[in-house]
């Protein structure tokens, strides 16, 4: 009967052609599994979340972290990874774009509101 | 605007969080009370940064006196209060949704707040790619946009495992499915649950069947020539 065993198949023969077959993540240790079960719980999934599953969205995303540097590399500035060729990269995408410009501004208030703290303090 | 979070619940499902919820990210750990002043400036930045596309007028407070300057200043000032407004009309309505909570809702947005990950992990991986020291705000852009690429794949495999009459937790299939349905928008496969029939060929379908050559065997069994293939008994 066609299930896993062939999904589990296909899925190779997909992911081959993207440069990182699970096999070569397998060796890696795990980076992000405290951090993605929270993650994952909170998007929906269920409060303990399959080892199996959690190690599936790890690769994806660290796929999708290297497939973004490799493409931000080749733009803009050759070799360097910087922030407007994120932003150029991700235009299409509107939640991820979004996204980005809320956190970049957040962190631009946040950097001003501490350097109006600190030179509160020094000055008295 | 910011990430639209589907948040499953046994019956419940919500949508769209405001964008005035995105002061709260991994760096603050504020009280309500400093956030509200963060957030105000924060709306009119953004009202600035959207309307990037429909007047570039920028906000000029430093000229002085002339009318055509003035009828400038004031437009995108209404419609910077407009936008504070709508903002602040939304961060209400998510305060009474979100204090409506039941107990497992609201940990489960506290997961889906407080969740991010570590800046020195993405830090490292970025750099051992490059080669080369990269920003801090590289490594914020980059977690955040992580955050809600992880946040699509899940949100699509719960769609698939609900379409597929299991339950959650999600397993590998679904986590799968989910990608290859993100890879390819066209791409629908179903789970065979039933005994295979040749109308389940059907199943796979794409937009353009790009395999169309079946055999015939000795025995009778159909074939494909597809990767995947099973025989129909």
């Amino acid at each position: 009967m066609a299930e896993e065993e062939d999904e589990a198949g296909f899925d190779d023969d997909m992911d081959d052609g993207a440069g990182g077959a699970d096999g070569n993540h397998g060796k890696r240790k795990r980076l992000f599994s405290k951090e993605l079960r929270c993650m994952m719980y909170g998007f929906g999934d269920d409060q303990n979340p399959y080892t199996e599953s959690v190690d599936i969205l790890e690769d994806l995303v660290i796929e999708f972290v290297t497939e973004m540097t490799h493409k931000a590399m080749s733009i803009g500035r050759q070799g360097r990874v910087q922030v407007e060729d994120i932003v150029f990269l991700i235009r299409k995408d509107p939640r991820k774009f979004a996204r980005v410009k809320d956190l970049l501004t957040m962190n631009e208030e946040l950097k001003r509101a501490r350097k109006a703290f600190d030179e509160a303090n020094y000055g008295s | 605007m910011a990430d639209p979070a589907r948040i499953k619940t046994e019956s419940n499902s919500e949508q769209s969080l405001a964008a005035g919820e995105s002061p709260k990210t991994e760096d603050t750990e504020e009280v309500p009370v400093t956030s509200a002043d963060t957030e105000s400036k924060d709306t009119s930045s953004q009202s600035i940064i959207h309307e990037n596309k429909q007047d570039s007028v920028a906000e000029d407070e430093g000229t002085a006196g002339h009318p055509a300057s003035k009828k400038l200043k004031v437009e995108p000032e209404k419609k910077k209060d407009r936008r504070q407004k709508v903002d602040e009309d939304e961060i209400q309505k998510m305060q009474v949704l979100v204090s409506s909570f039941s107990e497992e809702q609201l940990n489960r947005y506290e997961m889906y707040r407080r969740s991010a990950f570590p800046k020195a992990a993405i830090k490292r991986l970025i750099q051992s790619i490059t080669g080369s020291s990269v920003s801090q705000n590289v490594v914020i852009a980059m977690s955040g946009i992580s955050k809600v690429f992880a946040g699509e794949i899940v949100e699509e495999a719960l769609d698939v495992c609900e379409k597929w009459g299991d339950m959650p937790p999600l397993q590998p299939k679904h986590m799968r499915e989910a990608e290859e349905q993100r890879a390819d928008p066209q791409y629908k496969a179903q789970e065979h649950s039933l005994p295979l029939s040749h109308t389940c060929l059907a199943d796979y379908r794409r937009t353009e069947p790009s395999w169309d050559v079946f055999h015939l065997s000795d025995s009778g069994n159909l074939h494909t020539t597809l990767s995947c293939s099973f025989s129909l008994f």
